[in-house]
């Protein structure tokens, strides 16, 4: 492996590994400012349990439903989780996380696995989904998304602030 | 569209053709099996078709060394179980699958247990969870339609939790499949219309969902003209052993293109509609598909189109504008379900089953909504965009 391959793997873990932090704060934020991704959200069990990470050993993300059926960041190992959704490489994590790649197209693919009941992953993927149409730009969620769906203009960025609000807490709260 | 990643696999080997059971005794003594077991349901038996594939052992100098006949439509923990005891009680080294979906099925789950040891089926659940090969296993279907017999995926009933378990594991994969037209010529017209339009159901999906790749297009494409020229034929004339070949093969060549390019909506329905109101999955593959093409045809309608030519040949393909052969594929799909529901009464609409109330469309909806298969399909649909699609299939 020369020098140059190993920075740009080096920079990319560094960047998944950032946007997994992002879109898992992203979706617990969502989960309570976004009354669709509530809706999926409340359909998991409380303590149900998902995780989201790289072959062979990360970066990873872990989720859990709480009693009031929103989701939190959870330690949760991948042995003991409901759901684990696992790219099978770093690069395909990429691609997903620089939005080149739609999660499904991702999973046409065959760039990850999930391990678990696969209504599950496809309900996590709605949520990723809709999260994606919030707070990304048009263009941008137009790339990542099978279909981007019609969202007024004031309903986006009132919500996509309020979702950038909550991560930006999350930050200093936990 | 050009595919710019995708995987293709399948190590099953096909045997297939007029006396393809004669070759089976030597395949399996190329890898050491020598006391089959035979794995089958009452109704094959009852039908006559181990008869030849007994005869076919004997003269090749292996018998059957137990025959184990009681799997149901829908196969449970305890039938795999009682299976694999009467494998482990009669010694028996390889397993020979006779039967549709739910006995190729079982004999995957069996020889998990078999192979692997222990009773405990639950442990090995889910994906990618069986740690070596497993003992021989050999399909004979004697239904052209679930393409099982070449797929890498089980599902086993669990009724006492009320939940069905898959697996999916590469090493579930059977090590042969043998396709012999014998085994399907006394299939009765009303099956064979259905297992053809669930093996059309296979190929159409490859072909159209987002995971399609030039591979299972070549056996997607090669599948569907085999069962638009043979499955009427089949019908009218059940003892043409060609057609029947014909029809054996396109099922498993659309089992190869599926397993390697996923479904989508078709199947997203299909199998909400069989979870909730019990139809096989033939039929509800053959209601749907003309209307889940209709539905996707805003997003892919060129691939759609490209159907065309495999479904209805080169001069109606020639002849029809490239802007019109969607519609024009879509149609033929419609006009070969009126010709199946005039000769078996295959019903076209969710109305003419009789066993569908409308009440039970929104929960089939709901359903549908989180099937594994509805990510592969090109076209996004939320709720109401299933509920409508429902409303149009009821008829």
């Amino acid at each position: 492996m020369t020098a140059h391959s190993l920075s740009l793997a080096a920079a990319q873990r560094a960047y998944v590994a950032l946007m997994m932090t992002v879109i898992s704060r992203g979706l617990c934020a969502a989960s309570i400012n976004d009354d669709d991704v509530g809706r999926e959200v409340a359909r998991f069990r409380p303590g149900y349990t998902l995780v989201m990470t790289v072959f062979p050993d990360g970066p990873r993300f872990g989720l859990e439903v709480t009693p009031d059926g929103h989701f939190a960041r959870s330690a949760v190992t991948d042995e003991a989780a409901d759901l684990v959704i696992r790219f099978k490489h770093l690069a395909h994590a990429f691609l997903v996380f620089t939005f080149q790649e739609g999660t499904a197209r991702a999973f046409a693919n065959d760039r990850m696995v999930a391990d678990g009941d696969l209504s599950d992953a496809i309900r996590l993927v709605r949520c990723l989904n809709r999260m994606e149409a919030l707070i990304l730009p048009g263009p941008v969620a137009r790339r990542a998304l099978k279909q981007y769906p019609p969202l007024p203009l004031g309903q986006k960025l009132r919500t996509a602030s309020g979702i950038y609000g909550r991560v930006a807490a999350s930050f200093f709260t936990r | 569209m050009s595919k710019s990643y995708y995987e293709f696999f399948c190590p099953v080997k096909i045997i297939a053709g007029h006396s393809a059971l004669e070759h089976v005794p030597f395949e399996l003594s190329t890898l050491g099996a020598k006391r089959p077991m035979i794995l089958t349901d009452a109704g094959v038996r009852k039908a006559g078709l181990l008869a030849p594939v007994e005869a076919a052992l004997q003269v090749g100098g292996i018998g059957a060394a137990a025959i184990f006949d009681d799997v149901p439509p829908d196969s449970s923990l305890a039938t795999v179980r009682a299976a694999a005891t009467t494998y482990r009680d009669n010694d028996c080294d390889a397993i020979l699958a006779i039967g549709g979906g739910s006995v190729i099925d079982t004999s995957k789950a069996v020889n998990i247990l078999v192979s692997l040891g222990g009773d405990d089926l639950m442990a090995y659940a889910g994906a990618h969870n069986l740690p070596r090969p497993l003992k021989p296993l050999f399909v004979i279907p004697t239904t052209s339609g679930t393409g099982s017999e070449v797929t890498l995926a089980a599902v086993i009933s669990d009724p006492e939790r009320s939940v069905k378990l898959p697996f999916a594991s590469y090493y579930l994969m059977p090590n042969a499949t043998v396709l012999d037209p014998r085994m399907t010529l006394t299939l009765p017209a009303h099956i064979t219309a259905m297992t053809g339009m669930d093996a059309m159901t296979h190929a159409v999906e490859a072909f159209t969902c987002l995971a399609a790749n030039p591979i299972s297009d070549a056996y997607a494409t090669a599948a569907i003209q085999k069962i638009a020229n043979n499955l009427l034929v089949a019908i009218d004339e059940p003892r043409n052993a060609d057609a029947r070949l014909e029809l054996a093969q396109a099922s498993t060549m659309a089992g190869i293109a599926f397993s390697n390019a996923m479904v989508g909506l078709v199947h997203a329905l299909g199998h909400a509609t069989g979870g909730v109101c019990h139809l096989p999955h033939g039929l509800c593959m053959s209601l749907y598909l003309p209307y889940a093409l209709e539905y996707n045809k805003s997003v892919n309608g060129a691939r759609i189109g490209e159907l065309l030519l495999p479904l209805a040949g080169a001069q109606v393909y020639a002849s029809t504008p490239p802007a019109q052969r969607a519609d024009v594929a879509i149609d033929f799909i419609r006009r070969l379900r009126d010709h199946l529901h005039a000769k078996t009464q295959l019903p076209r609409t969710l109305q003419e089953t009789g066993k569908v109330r409308r009440d039970q469309l929104d929960e089939i909806a709901d359903r549908a909504l989180n099937d594994g298969s509805i990510i592969y399909n090109p076209k996004e649909a939320d709720l109401g965009q299933l509920r409508a699609i429902l409303d149009k299939a009821w008829g």
